[in-house]
């Protein structure tokens, strides 16, 4: 009898924590989708029409389409650096039982504890100096850079647990180590790509202080330094802060559903080792 | 093969070495040298020694933003791993309702900080969603101006990312539970071990590999949050939101002649992170070797 109480208990205290998750999302799409003198009249009222003219207004104040173009250079360019080069340099991490390459895993580990505030004074000097502040490619480059020791972090201990063998039999067909490694390692990496992809789309997508601090210029603004330099929260109408959040982040949930399966892996392989 | 051709080796790692020297290590040293001048950021920056140290020590904005820091990391890490833990022994114990909520319970976790404070931002209002629901259930007398009043502010800020990743470390805390040896629980349920003392003695020294990477993300992520006092509340009311970051930002791009300071204020932070993570890491592992 008391499990049984127990249990509803439980049941009810779910139910609680779950709609606590999801209700702010339902204020903010309904209030977004309300015209705007409805809201102004009784915010949480039930609406009685619906309109998407907030999300048009507010996509044009917001210069949405430069921002996202400009989120998306961002989060893909550096990602596939991050990919890329972060696989190059476990290759000989994992591989190699050597000194230099023990030193070397440990020099990119000390990096994960480094956090960006520590570097935004002097990289924004040496930035100056070599002409990279507002260009694409010098954010590219702090984001990679910033990432590399996740990804080695990653990489590394994927590679150990792939078979050398394929490795050997290529190597005595004839194919070279660059060769052997794009064809043969590079491909089986594919389960650690999507796990790692996933955590930095995340993160670089909802990063504000780069953009904020590298890329000040007007066109140069992502979505996050864009919302953030045009709308003031604590003046702004909900009507055009919920469309505006929802803008934001309507491109990872789109994201989200596809990939759902490889995210909620990737998040729970963390857990188990 | 690697073995028998370092050069070769060497190449794989050159353009990672490579950049991450240049961007990350190099500016680590350069700023570390740039706290000890007077440098505002112009080509002109004479050698202080340890001035931006000694007038760091003597700031009490620094001592209450640490302060405003170690309290917000200690609400967030405390709840969230809570709200995580409950939340996934709910759904372990509730498979059919596992399926359906996992993506829900992850959705909040995708949202930007920036994005979230700009819907708690509203939610907190003074004419909010949260101070409106209090008053139709007829609890007015617990409405608050929730982000300008000093002593709410804080835990205002720390409630959203709470509500941003509570479902992020429960997806963890799940992955653990799930990993427990079925036998081990239908042999405690024989035994009679049930409801708390079934948590206490059998589920969670299981879990234990869960927790340490939840506290491991947690722990560095509350240290580091900038954005969502920034967005909410610029560090109101009174600086009672006043965080290190938010500390370094405004004395690198605010004041004048604050660059040098706010580098020293950086190293400052840099050494609070590595403390705080080499001694949580020491504790987990020290936990972990007794456990098993």
């Amino acid at each position: 009898m008391s499990h049984l109480v127990l249990r509803r208990l439980g049941d009810l205290g779910l139910i609680v924590g779950i709609a606590a998750l999801v209700i702010p999302f339902i204020i903010a799409l309904v209030i977004a989708l309300r015209p705007a003198a409805d809201v102004a009249a009784d915010p949480l009222g039930f609406p009685t029409t619906l309109t998407l003219d907030n999300f048009f207004r507010t996509a044009q104040q917001l210069n949405y389409g430069r921002s996202l173009l400009n989120s998306t250079i961002f989060t893909v360019g550096s990602s596939i650096v991050i990919v890329i080069v972060g696989a190059m340099v476990s290759y000989p991490i994992a591989r190699l039982a050597r000194g230099w390459t023990n030193s070397l895993y440990r020099y990119f580990i000390l990096g994960l504890t480094i956090p960006i505030f520590v570097l935004l004074a002097p990289l924004y000097l040496l930035f100056r100096d070599l002409h990279l502040l507002n260009t694409h490619i010098g954010t590219i480059l702090i984001y990679s850079a910033m990432n590399l020791p996740i990804a080695v972090f990653f990489f590394s201990s994927f590679m150990r647990s792939v078979p050398v063998e394929l490795e050997e039999a290529a190597a005595l067909d004839g194919s070279g180590p660059y060769r052997t490694f794009f064809t043969i390692v590079f491909p089986l990496m594919r389960p650690i790509v999507a796990t790692l992809a996933v955590t930095l789309v995340l993160s670089l997508w909802n990063d504000l202080i780069v953009p904020l601090i590298f890329m000040q210029g007007t066109d140069n603004r992502t979505v996050m330094s864009n919302a953030f330099a045009l709308i003031d929260p604590r003046k702004a109408d909900p009507t055009t802060l919920f469309p505006a959040a929802l803008l934001g982040v309507a491109p990872l949930i789109i994201v989200f559903f596809i990939l759902q399966r490889q995210i909620v892996d990737g998040i729970a392989a963390g857990a188990v080792k | 093969m690697l073995t028998r051709r370092p050069l070769v080796a060497l190449s794989f790692a050159l353009p990672a070495l490579l950049l991450y020297s240049v961007i990350v290590i190099y500016p680590l040293f350069s700023g570390a040298y740039l706290s000890l001048t007077d440098s505002s950021g112009g080509p002109k920056a004479d050698f202080v020694g340890l001035d931006n140290y000694v007038r760091l020590f003597g700031d009490g904005d620094v001592w209450d933003a640490l302060r405003v820091t170690l309290l917000y990391a200690v609400v967030v890490v405390v709840f969230q791993n809570l709200f995580g833990l409950l939340l996934a022994r709910g759904l372990y114990n509730r498979p059919r309702a596992r399926k359906i909520v996992t993506a829900f319970v992850l959705l909040p976790s995708l949202v930007a900080p920036v994005m979230a404070a700009f819907i708690f931002s509203y939610i907190f209002a003074p004419e909010g969603a949260l101070n409106s629901f209090l008053g139709a259930i007829g609890l007015d007398s617990l409405q608050r101006v929730w982000l300008g009043d000093p002593s709410t502010a804080l835990f205002a800020v720390a409630a959203v990312n709470i509500w941003g990743f509570a479902g992020y470390s429960g997806i963890i805390y799940l992955a653990g539970y799930s990993a427990i040896d079925k036998d081990v629980l239908n042999a405690a349920a024989i035994d009679g071990a049930s409801g708390f003392s079934r948590f206490r003695y059998i589920e969670w020294p299981l879990i234990t590999p869960a927790l340490t990477v939840n506290l491991a993300l947690n722990v560095i992520g509350a240290l580091r949050v900038f954005e969502l006092p920034l967005v909410m509340t610029n560090g109101g009311p009174a600086n009672s939101t006043t965080t290190i970051t938010m500390l370094i930002y405004r004395n690198l791009f605010g004041s004048a002649g604050g660059f040098a300071y706010a580098t020293a204020l950086a190293v400052f932070f840099l050494l609070l992170v590595v403390v705080v993570a080499v001694t949580m890491t020491t504790l987990l592992r020290a936990r972990e070797r007794r456990m098993f």
